[in-house]
């Protein structure tokens, strides 16, 4: 008996560590899950093979899918490439330390989701290799506000050039302007052409006189929108301004029963700001308010222009009832040279000019639309 | 172009082919044109002869327009100066403000515009010029000369108005 007594204290010593163990690992796994579920960042744990055993939470924000959804595929299907992602996790099984990269992953929802990588392999306590874990932080917004700095600095680029271009053309283009105006001169003084042949030679020097009116359009629009003027500010009533811009835009509508409401505020609405630029941002909004309405009514239709004043900002609603934007359409109507238009209608000037004008006075503009019910476009200016 | 004015008109443009067919449509309307290529041309012929009206081309190799309007404004004070460009900045058109130009205008300018704009300047320069015209005669007069010497002042006078 008494040579069982060290052998019993011997394993109550043991039941002793065991039961600390357990609870050190107990503490340990609720560390590792609470780091787990709790990252940002997208953590997962393959086996040797590639098959994912281990998905965090945030996995789920990042690509989309649940835990459930996941385990038991290979993870390489998760990314855009999986070849690319394969020839990784090759790279982090023979360097055997971290890897880092930026790959892109397919969200559920289809969309694209960036993240940088890092890879770490997993090993046993005989520092054999039994898998590879995954810390993925998402840069997709990054990414997205890299994309879009990229594609400013584009525009800006591409709007300088541009701008180049058109005051290169110019002087050639005053030149075929000169010298169509002079043929025409010249016909018509001329003796001995028949009248058929002199008809046809004037309606060909009108016709170039009118395409270059139509390039001067274009060239003078670009380099406005590049022309970086200094804001004159002044008082002035934007019901008057309004007004008068409906006034003036009246030619364009004569023989053509379109409405143009106006449900302005009581009372002039004062405001400290550049007319001469306001003015031109609501040629252009009606002008395209026009043209939308004609486009869906043929010469019917309404078109409403509201005026709001807040704490902050006088608003100004340009309301149309025709053909509106489609949504695929909505996030490039702003962009320089973007227009549906056939070619010949419309430069894809307008409304990029307008934007530009509107952030020159502190204001955006901003659009709603249903496609098939209406458009409405909101200047936004600070007061 | 009856009873219109005739206007003497100075047309400076590095661009020849421009000036070719701007003259001649010019000339066809009666009025006298000048060209010249560039801004030295210009002051030289300006030192010779009398204008009415100056069409400046802004960006000209050799002194600019910017200068050429000065220049051209030291030598004929009642000059007219339009300014043509094909070119979008507004910093140089404030430049050719400072320097007194009559209308600033962007290229292809439409020909029945320049046309109105080439006669409102005329006008403004007539009347200008008239006035202070007058006012020299009056000190002349005053001046206590004597017959010959009102008569060769008035001459000299006439000279550098540009008056026949």
């Amino acid at each position: 008996m008494e040579s069982i007594n060290p052998l019993l204290s011997e394993l109550k010593r043991v039941k002793q560590k065991l039961a600390s163990y357990k609870i050190e690992l107990h503490q340990a796994r609720g560390y590792l899950q609470c780091i787990l579920q709790n990252s940002e960042d997208m953590i997962f744990a393959t086996e040797v093979s590639g098959m994912l055993i281990s998905f965090s939470k945030s996995g789920e924000k990042v690509l989309g899918y649940s835990w459930e959804e996941v385990i038991g595929s290979q993870v390489k299907d998760l990314a855009k490439d999986p070849a690319a992602f394969e020839q990784f996790l090759n790279t982090s099984r023979q360097d055997g330390s971290s890897v880092q990269l930026d790959l892109a992953f397919q969200h559920k929802d289809g969309n694209t989701a960036y993240c940088n990588v890092s890879l770490i392999n997993l090993t046993n306590r005989e520092g054999l290799r039994i898998g590879t874990v995954g810390v993925c932080r998402d840069i997709t917004l990054w990414k997205k506000i890299q994309d879009d700095l990229v594609r400013i600095d584009r525009l800006a680029e591409m709007g300088r050039i541009a701008a180049g271009v058109a005051h290169e053309i110019n002087n050639p283009l005053a030149i075929i302007n000169e010298a169509s105006g002079w043929a025409a001169t010249v016909v018509s003084d001329a003796k001995g052409i028949g009248s058929e042949d002199r008809q046809e030679l004037e309606k060909a020097t009108k016709e170039i006189s009118a395409q270059t009116k139509r390039c001067r359009t274009i060239t003078h629009q670009l380099l406005g929108f590049v022309r970086d003027s200094e804001l004159s500010k002044t008082e002035f009533d934007v019901h008057e301004l309004l007004n008068e811009t409906i006034s003036f835009l009246k030619p364009e509508l004569k023989h053509s029963p379109i409405e143009i409401n106006t449900r302005f505020m009581p009372g002039p609405l004062n405001m400290n700001s550049d007319p001469k630029l306001l003015e031109q941002v609501c040629v252009n909004l009606i002008t395209n308010a026009i043209h939308a309405v004609r486009e869906k009514h043929g010469d019917k239709g309404r078109i409403e222009i509201r005026t709001l004043k807040t704490d902050s900002e006088v608003e100004i609603h340009f309301e149309d009832n025709g053909i509106g934007i489609p949504q695929e359409n909505r996030q490039n109507i702003f962009e320089l040279f973007y227009t549906t238009k056939p070619p010949g209608k419309g430069t894809g000037l307008g409304l990029p000019i307008c934007q530009n004008i509107a952030r020159k006075v502190g204001g955006k503009i901003t659009c709603q639309s249903n496609v098939g019910v209406g458009t409405t476009f909101t200047v936004h200016i600070p007061t | 172009m009856k009873n219109q004015p005739i206007i003497r008109i100075l047309l400076v443009d590095d661009e020849e082919t421009l000036l070719e067919y701007l003259s001649k449509r010019l000339l066809k309307m009666g009025h006298t044109v000048k060209a010249a290529f560039s801004g030295e041309q210009a002051i030289e012929v300006a030192n010779r002869e009398h204008f009415d009206v100056a069409i400046v081309d802004l960006k000209m190799p050799g002194i600019d327009g910017v200068e050429t309007q000065k220049k051209l404004k030291e030598i004929q004070p009642f000059l007219q100066c339009i300014v043509l460009t094909g070119h979008g900045s507004t910093e140089t058109a404030l430049k050719s403000g400072q320097q007194d130009a009559f209308q600033y205008l962007l290229k292809p300018v439409n020909y029945d515009d320049l046309v109105a704009i080439i006669k409102k300047a005329y006008k403004k320069k007539s009347q200008t010029q008239e006035v202070k015209f007058k006012e020299e005669v009056e000190r002349i007069y005053r001046s206590g000369l004597g017959a010959h010497g009102i008569k060769k002042a008035i001459a000299e006078l006439n000279k550098i108005y540009g008056i026949d």
